[in-house]
């Protein structure tokens, strides 16, 4: 896992956000650090949704937060339609921060309890000083009565009505790209499915840019158009949701599938694909990060730490020894060209 | 929902109000000067001139106290208004900036802290001489570190909310944040403490008068009152009294009113709380059989409670049988009322405002007929559990030895070199590396996943029959939700014991039990051999969780099928079928009566409507309800055998 390397990345003009290196540190005391992001890069087109998937501690939150410069990343770059974000700072940060919204994942933590919900989402409008016109039509399109919602506060809604407010105020300033991080893990999963439903009309409706990040592998691949998987602040594998699952090359992305109940297709069983503990953070292994954890790791996932690199149509890996590859027969690089 | 601040609030407001008025109103009211000498005979006791007697020089005692307090709850309600005004903005700035901001303010608060109070008085006092702006000062300025460390505590709570990260992303300034976002929170928290600030300042006010540093005499304070009255406390104690417990009301009003309000700031009530009541009552029992030779068996359990809203049906009529070496999964969402039936069956449902009726046998013996002392002796070694959040379920500052090695020595009378050495095993056969240097760790050095392996090893150290797992891998990742899965039904099948598994996961339950109840609104509405469950679904609500789940086989942007509305209100659930409101094949029979557990065509599969799918008797004369549109469709141009395949197809190939 990986790995590093932006041979997967597509040409800037087809792409909306394109993040090259990320690397976020946190302190860890006693002047170590805790490796959270370690070179991530990926890009995202206008109009499609990337599913960002991994465990607690793989960094898909980190970096959710690193794209919206709460705080800049230590190294890397964020460009938004081709505007470097990282540099920027003070008012001139502030500025372009309309243009890239959040959805949160915990539905009460994320709104105001002592403002009520109308005034919640007319926030954005009121800060950049524009009219609270859109606000009843978003409050509309998110399934809630704008009537209720002028009176009443976050705690007299459900949680599943609780994320439609907090996305009615991601939405209302018509954001170019909007990152989702974990917006339907704390719902019952009848909720989810409306949750869920609910983005993929708002995305239509308002040709919305959706980064999704979760850690349900089924809720991201029903969402995404491509699911970047990550391990340990890296990323594994690269690949439209069907690719991803069907042929699923990375070790950890195979692990990662068998160990869904149900989810398995053919895999063998979880616990022969991956094995121990996650490493601590802040001692990660060299050369690829998941290789104290990989059957099929050998002396040169230790030395040196693989980059992403073709193995079918879109699909990308981080692996000296994918699944699939090298003779395997299935995969191949013919198809990586396009 | 309004919240009942309770008739203590009101009396204390009420004193307070009363005083206060008092106070203000003390040149309009009919009484004497505070400093007319000889209103009335000097030390005489209460009487109809004089409500509260005069002291030593014949001066009206209540005119004193009532001129009194403007100096006390002057000094008491200035002080902290003074404290507030410089305390509360270093507060919000430390709090939000952090870093070198927090680093200096935070540098001179504890400097501050440290400066002797009293030697900071009397200084005072003695260069500026003991007026009442002096004291008030004086004390303000002694509150303002306090102040600045708990409005700086209270910012960064709020700092830290995600809300205040969603202001910032909408691109609200600083300034903004903190005015619209951080200081309507933390100014409940603060107003709260304030009146209890005020209580203090009264008292601190009450001791420096009594020591004679505060205004001076003629000028009466209450704890000047209490000064002058002390040589006469033998011959008129009314002189004493009279201000003493003026001022004790007065501080106990106070910090009544600042208990009260932080109370509402720190519990979200929603209504469903029990009410405070005698203990469990029983409901009258329903007959039933006693199965023989079962292991398990659950008949017609109900835990009720009594809440402000009305009873709540928590767990309502719930019955079922489990044998050793099998797997009994609980499914519903939240609500539905799974984890309370878990704790009814083990005997934890909360005691206050419970009804309880029904029996639980472990091989015939019924538990609920047990004193608490019995039961406890069949917890731990004969039902066992394990619960979602491992970390709560360890104690933090136990070694991990510690506390797997208790159950033995409890339990099973085990000696600490032979516990240690067993809990050294049951470690390791839980799949945790090197167990003998885990047992000297504390919970927090290890991860979730080996925590909750610690958890089933202390769950398992008296080998119990039953496994109670509720929700055991919720908090967990994927990857170690399947280790430790695997774990409990490896064991499951070394001590042959029965598992109980309550989980919310549909793909969880279908991978690892041979039997489900779904539960919805406190009832079981589906049950039976989960292949049948899942594959012969009869049920509309367990069909629309299971199509509300995304698959995996199924394509990218899949349109899932929605199960609308919510799980209903337990304080007043629908009439008839509980899910009659959210089912797309309800019909009037559905609003108005309840369906009991019918029979499917295979054993032991049971389930509760008048119209299940997948037998024809649900999709007639449906059309034109949404929601189910593809299923119906087919069942207007298949017979309605093929759409039961059709349904089950879809299923089975979703999974």
């Amino acid at each position: 896992m990986a790995g590093s390397g932006n041979a997967h990345l597509r040409p800037s003009g087809e792409v909306v956000l394109r993040v090259e290196d990320l690397v976020v540190e946190f302190p860890a005391g006693g002047g170590r650090s805790v490796h959270a992001v370690s070179g991530v890069s990926f890009d995202v087109a206008r109009g499609e949704t990337l599913g960002i998937v991994g465990e607690s501690g793989c960094g898909k939150s980190t970096t959710a937060r690193a794209l919206m410069q709460l705080p800049p990343p230590l190294g890397g770059s964020v460009r938004l339609d081709g505007v470097e974000l990282t540099t920027l700072r003070g008012e001139a940060l502030r500025r372009t921060r309309r243009r890239l919204q959040m959805v949160f994942q915990d539905p009460i933590s994320s709104l105001n309890p002592r403002r009520r919900v109308r005034d919640i989402v007319a926030e954005g409008p009121r800060v950049w000083g524009a009219g609270a016109d859109r606000v009843d039509e978003m409050l509309t399109a998110v399934g809630l009565d704008p009537a209720t919602a002028a009176t009443r506060r976050p705690h007299e809604f459900s949680g599943g009505q609780c994320q439609r407010v907090s996305i009615a105020r991601a939405l209302v300033l018509e954001p170019e790209v909007v990152i989702c991080d974990e917006p339907v893990s704390a719902l019952d999963v009848s909720v989810q499915a409306q949750i869920l439903a609910l983005l993929e009309e708002l995305k239509e409706r308002y040709r919305l840019t959706l980064v999704f990040i979760a850690h349900d592998l089924a809720v991201v691949k029903n969402v995404s158009d491509r699911i970047l998987v990550m391990y340990l602040g890296k990323v594994c594998e690269l690949a439209p949701g069907d690719a991803l699952v069907e042929r699923p090359a990375h070790p950890y992305t195979r692990a990662l599938l068998a160990s869904i109940p149900r989810g398995g297709l053919g895999l063998p069983p979880a616990d022969r694909l991956i094995s121990g503990e996650p490493p601590s953070p802040v001692t990660p292994p060299s050369g690829c990060r998941f290789r104290t954890r990989c059957p099929a790791a050998t002396p040169l996932c230790a030395a040196e730490e693989p980059v992403m690199r073709p193995i079918g149509a879109d699909h990308w890996v981080a692996c000296h020894h994918p699944h699939g590859g090298e003779g395997n027969g299935a995969g191949g690089l013919d198809g990586a060209a396009g | 929902m309004r919240r009942r601040l309770g008739w203590g609030f009101w009396l204390a407001l009420g004193w307070i109000a009363l005083v206060l008025a008092g106070a203000a109103a003390a040149d309009l009211l009919p009484l004497p000067r505070y400093d007319e000498t000889l209103a009335g005979p000097p030390q005489s006791g209460p009487g109809p001139d004089h409500p509260f007697g005069t002291d030593g020089l014949g001066r009206d005692v209540l005119s004193r106290v009532v001129y009194g307090a403007r100096v006390s709850l002057g000094v008491g309600v200035g002080a902290v208004v003074l404290g507030l005004l410089i305390g509360a903005p270093l507060g919000v700035l430390a709090g939000y900036r952090r870093r070198a901001t927090d680093a200096v303010i935070m540098g001179f608060n504890d400097v501050a802290l440290a400066f002797p109070a009293l030697v900071f008085a009397l200084a005072v006092v003695a260069f500026a001489g003991a007026s009442l702006v002096n004291v008030l000062i004086v004390l303000g300025v002694l509150g303002v570190p306090a102040w600045v460390r708990l409005v700086r505590g209270a910012t960064m709570v709020f700092s830290e909310r995600e809300f205040v990260a969603a202001a910032r992303v909408l691109g609200a300034r600083d300034r903004t944040v903190l005015w619209r976002e951080i200081v309507p929170n933390v100014s409940l928290p603060v107003a709260s403490y304030a009146f209890i600030g005020m209580a203090v300042a009264i008292v601190a006010e009450g001791s420096l008068a009594f020591l004679g540093l505060s205004v001076q005499a003629p000028t009466p304070t209450w704890g000047g009152l209490i000064n002058e009255g002390r040589p006469l406390m033998e011959n008129a104690p009314h002189v004493v009294l009279v201000p003493s417990v003026v001022m004790f009301l007065t501080v106990l009003a106070f910090n009544l009113l600042g208990d009260r309000l932080r109370a509402l700031t720190d519990v979200r009530q929603s209504g469903l709380e029990p009410v405070r009541r005698r203990r469990a009552d029983r409901l009258p029992a329903q007959p039933h059989h006693v199965e023989e030779g079962v292991l398990l068996q659950v008949a017609d359990l109900r835990t009720h409670f009594t809440t402000v809203r009305g009873t709540v049906r928590a767990v309502d009529g719930v019955s079922f049988t489990l044998e050793r070496g099998r797997t009994l999964a609980i499914v519903g969402e939240s609500g539905s009322g799974k984890s309370m039936l878990i704790r009814s069956i083990l005997g934890l449902a909360p005691d206050a405002g419970t009804l309880r009726g029904g029996s639980v046998y472990l091989d015939g013996q019924d538990l609920t007929e047990l004193d608490g002392e019995q039961l406890r002796r069949i917890l731990g070694t004969r039902l066992a559990a394990v619960f979602q959040d491992p970390m709560t379920a360890l104690n933090p500052v136990r070694t991990i030895g510690a506390q797997v090695m208790e159950p033995l020595t409890v339990h099973l009378g085990m000696k600490r070199g032979a516990a240690r050495a067993r809990a050294a095993e049951l470690l390791a056969s839980v799949g945790i590396p090197e167990p003998a240097r885990a047992l000297r760790r504390y919970p927090h050095q290890l991860s979730g996943g080996m925590r909750q392996r610690v958890t089933i090893a202390m769950a398992l150290s008296c080998g119990p029959d039953v496994l109670f797992a509720d929700e055991p891998t919720t908090a967990l990742d994927v990857t170690v939700q399947d280790q430790v899965l695997r774990l409990i039904r490896r064991q499951r099948e070394e001590r042959h014991m029965a598992v109980v598994l309550v989980s919310h996961d549909l793909s969880v339950v279908a991978e690892w039990a041979d039997e489900v109840i779904v539960m919805y609104a406190g009832k079981v509405v589906e049950r039976g051999p989960a292949a049948t469950l899942f594959e012969r679904t009869r049920m509309p609500y367990t069909e629309a969780l299971l199509r509300a789940v995304p698959k995996l086989t199924d394509p990218a942007h899949h349109p899932l099928r929605l199960l609308p509305g919510r799980p209903p209100d337990l304080a007043a659930p629908p009439s008839g079928c509980a899910f009659h409101p959210r089912c797309p094949y309800a019909r009037e029979r559905c609003t108005q009566e309840e369906p009991p557990l019918f029979q499917a065509e295979v054993p032991d599969h049971l389930y509760a409507c008048w119209y299940p799918v997948g037998t024809g008797a649900g999709v007639v004369e449906t059309s034109g309800i949404s929601g189910t549109a593809e299923a119906l469709k087919a069942a207007e141009t298949t017979g309605a055998d093929e759409t039961t395949d059709a349904i089950e197809g879809a299923d089975s190939r979703g999974r």
